[in-house]
């Protein structure tokens, strides 16, 4: 959707290859070679239109029904915006869960962006093995949204899990974090921090691309380290900031795996980790209401929609693309 | 020249410029064949369920361990045996996610000819004209409920249709450590002792042995139901709920004065305890002395401890019991085959050898004659248990009560919900309950 529009990171002015560069001299495509294209884009081609453009219309359609999963398309019944209606006005659990969801994405978010620069920042020198260790910080990331880190991750957080017996060695008595509804959401904002490392690779690569002769007149003006980072770095750094925002906040939002895994797909315990996804889920699947499901499903889009067109009418205050006309 | 032509670099020498381009091009329109044929080939594989030699295939879902898997699988094959004709597509899958995908195949036009199905989505099913209608096939005897007891084959009716036929019969159980009581010189509960004298017992049991007396049971609804029961209301009232807000507010005062009192473990655990999972019980992790089961869970809650179990009624009077089907075979209502899935349903549950094979795995058999025969064979101890204490319960079963309605999934869930709200200490019993109540109101009325 939205990810389509954000601005390439990598892209600087004087390096970047000129798009005519690859073309052939005609400029032309020969007739036979577009249906050559078109039948090689077709596995693609299809599963977009299968697997995604038309049941995403579909769902669309199924947001102003009653469509129950179980009843047969044929007898489904228009109810109008009777779905988005219940929404907003009569569904507790409904905005429950946008408060769960918008909480996780305001702590979670701003933290993992900032451990991913603290990190990517200490990794961007030229220590030896700093590669060992780049690789390190980012294992958690490749492991993603997978299954089996969440239930590691429910069983370290345990009342007897491994967290709480490091916390004995202090002497300090710990809880059962993933148990407790005050402190559920929280264990997995700490989850979701963890896996900073895509984020991570990114700031590394922008870090990277920042010429050194900037950070050398700062210094020759007398600009200690936290100035250079102030003036320089940031500055330099802001349209992966940008990227890094905009995905990992749609990232955020869309949270479902670990919070299904530790709930057991309940979202308890007492809705403490009910994410909007989540929720979904629950209506679409378990209370077979599929109609109302897929209602709160285009809500979701249209909100990320909102949220991403924020950012990107804020970012040209604060982001700075060196390839501008002052450069 | 040539002006199209494409740059040339690896061309052989010798050749003309127009041969490396029409081989580009064949080899081209080749790939592009490769890449397009599986295409062509999955649609092609979809939509089949005739199997190739003339046989039928039924297609069986349900959901349960690796050993009722294996008893079905048996079962099945020994109907193949019998009827060469017919040919199963088995496909089974833990409890947790089972319905999310009974509803999604159904959705997708590929629902299996025979599920399993409990009491939670009966309703659900039957109510949207999923499951097949058993009763002429009842009456014309092709589906043989003579030799069960009238109120267990009743509990599969909605709205007047057998939508499930009952695989099995089970009632609510308390199991508890014995092992852990005998070796504290405890006295082992028993049943009819009413839910204070349980409570308090659970709470001498706690302070002697260190292991929370009882599991809380303001969540688990089944038990929530004998207890309504017992004081003259019930879950649901024809298409209303049978109990108010005062109803739920004792219930949830009687929990709360028992965790105050230490005959439960703290919150967390409890919620551990919620979890449907047999092997997450808290009698069988250690974390509490009794938890409440159904009866014929007995022989796999046995698996997986090595202290022994006993088992008994739920607190009060055992009349607030009754003869559950604890789960049913259902038919698809647009399967082909309606007349062979019949037959393969009713084979299930009154063949001497299937009923034989598949045990007291799906509860006890539904058919009297073969349970009888079942229990005298038996060797499995935990099995035999679970029988003699059915048995034994039977005698004081109180009527069954209508088959839980539509939202009745929402409900339990609602239940665990405010339950936990208490709990936690995050609603008091009266707010919690005024809380479950709207949100079951809500979840029956859509």
């Amino acid at each position: 959707m939205a990810l389509t529009t954000a601005p390439d990171p990598t892209r600087r002015g004087t390096g970047s290859v000129r798009p005519d560069a690859t073309r052939r001299g005609t400029g032309r495509i020969r007739h036979g070679e577009g249906l050559a294209g078109y039948v090689f884009l077709s596995p693609w081609l299809i599963g977009l239109m299968g697997i995604t453009a038309i049941p995403m219309l579909l769902s669309l359609y199924l947001s102003f029904t009653n469509y129950d999963i179980l009843t047969p398309f044929s007898e489904v019944q228009w109810v109008g915006l009777a779905n988005y209606e219940r929404m907003f006005t009569s569904d507790p659990s409904w905005w429950h869960s946008v408060r769960v969801t918008l909480s996780f994405a305001l702590i979670a978010v701003p933290l993992k962006l900032a451990a991913a620069l603290g990190v990517a920042l200490l990794l961007n020198r030229a220590w030896r093995g700093v590669g060992l260790f780049r690789g390190l910080f980012y294992l958690p990331s490749l492991l993603g949204g997978s299954v089996a880190l969440a239930i590691v991750w429910v069983n370290m957080f345990n009342r007897d899990g491994a967290f709480n017996s490091f916390l004995a060695l202090f002497g300090i008595e710990g809880k059962p974090w993933v148990n407790d509804p005050d402190w559920a959401l929280e264990t997995l904002m700490v989850l979701a921090i963890w896996q900073f490392g895509a984020p991570m690779v990114i700031f590394l690569a922008g870090l990277k691309q920042v010429p050194t002769e900037l950070y050398e007149a700062a210094s020759v003006d007398g600009a200690g380290k936290f100035r250079q980072f102030v003036n320089v770095t940031l500055p330099m750094l802001s349209p992966v900031i940008f990227f890094n925002l905009v995905l990992e906040t749609i990232n955020g939002f869309q949270g479902f795996t670990a919070a299904f895994v530790l709930s057991n797909g309940t979202g308890g315990p007492v809705d403490s980790t009910l994410m909007y996804t989540l929720n979904l889920y629950i209506t679409g699947f378990t209370d077979l209401e599929m109609g109302y499901a897929s209602a709160m499903a285009w809500v979701f889009l249209i909100a990320i929609a909102i949220i991403t067109a924020i950012f990107f009418s804020t970012g040209r205050f604060w982001v700075h693309y060196s390839d501008g006309e002052d450069r | 020249m040539h002006p199209a032509t494409h740059p040339t670099v690896n061309a052989p020498d010798g050749r003309t410029y127009r041969t490396p381009l029409v081989r580009r091009r064949l080899l081209r329109g080749l790939l592009a064949a490769v890449v397009a044929l599986p295409l062509v080939g999955a649609a092609a594989a979809c939509g089949d369920d005739a199997a190739s030699d003339g046989k039928t295939k039924i297609s069986v879902f349900w959901w349960g361990g690796e050993a009722r898997a294996q008893l079905t699988e048996q079962a099945l094959d020994l109907y193949t045996q019998k009827n060469p004709d017919v040919v199963f597509e088995k496909t089974w899958q833990a409890n947790q996610g089972y319905f999310d995908k009974l509803a999604t195949l159904t959705a997708g036009g590929n629902p299996p000819d025979i599920f399993q199905i409990d009491d939670n989505y009966l309703t659900e099913y039957a109510a949207r004209n999923t499951t097949l209608d058993l009763t002429p096939h009842q009456e014309s005897g092709k589906v043989d409920t003579s030799k069960f007891p009238q109120s267990l084959w009743q509990y599969g009716v909605v709205d007047g249709q057998l939508a499930g036929l009952a695989s099995g019969e089970n009632t609510q159980g308390l199991v508890y450590n014995k092992t852990l009581l005998t070796k504290n010189g405890l006295p082992e509960p028993t049943t009819g002792m009413s839910w204070e004298e349980h409570i308090a017992w659970a709470e001498e049991v706690s302070k002697k042995t260190g292991v929370p007396g009882t599991m809380d049971a303001s969540a688990v609804d089944k038990a929530f139901w004998v207890w309504l029961r017992q004081q003259g209301k019930d879950l649901y009232k024809g298409n209303d709920l049978g109990f108010t807000v005062e109803d739920v507010t004792r219930w949830f005062e009687l929990w709360k004065d028992a965790r105050d009192r230490g005959a439960t473990p703290t919150p967390d655990v409890i919620h551990e305890g919620n979890a449907t999972d047999i092997t997450k019980q808290l009698v069988v992790t250690g974390k509490a002395a009794t938890s409440w089961v159904w009866v014929n869970q007995m022989p796999e809650l046995k698996k997986n401890t090595t202290d022994e179990l006993g088992v008994i009624a739920y607190p009060g009077d055992p009349s607030g019991q009754w003869a559950r089907a604890s789960m049913y075979w259902s038919v698809f209502r647009g399967t082909k085959n309606a007349d062979i899935a019949v037959d393969v349903i009713n084979f299930l549950v009154n063949d001497p050898e299937a009923v034989k094979l598949l045990g007291t795995d799906r509860g006890l058999p539904s058919n009297l004659d073969l349970r009888r025969v079942v229990s005298d064979d038996t060797t499995d101890e935990a099995m035999k248990q679970s029988i003699a204490v059915e048995t034994e319960l039977a005698e004081s079963f109180g009527e069954s009560p209508q088959v839980p309605i539509k939202g009745h999934s929402k409900v339990r869930a609602e239940l665990i919900k405010s339950a936990e709200n208490a709990q936690y200490g995050r609603a008091t019993p009266a707010e919690a309950a005024a809380q479950f109540v709207e949100a079951c109101k809500a979840a029956i009325a859509s």
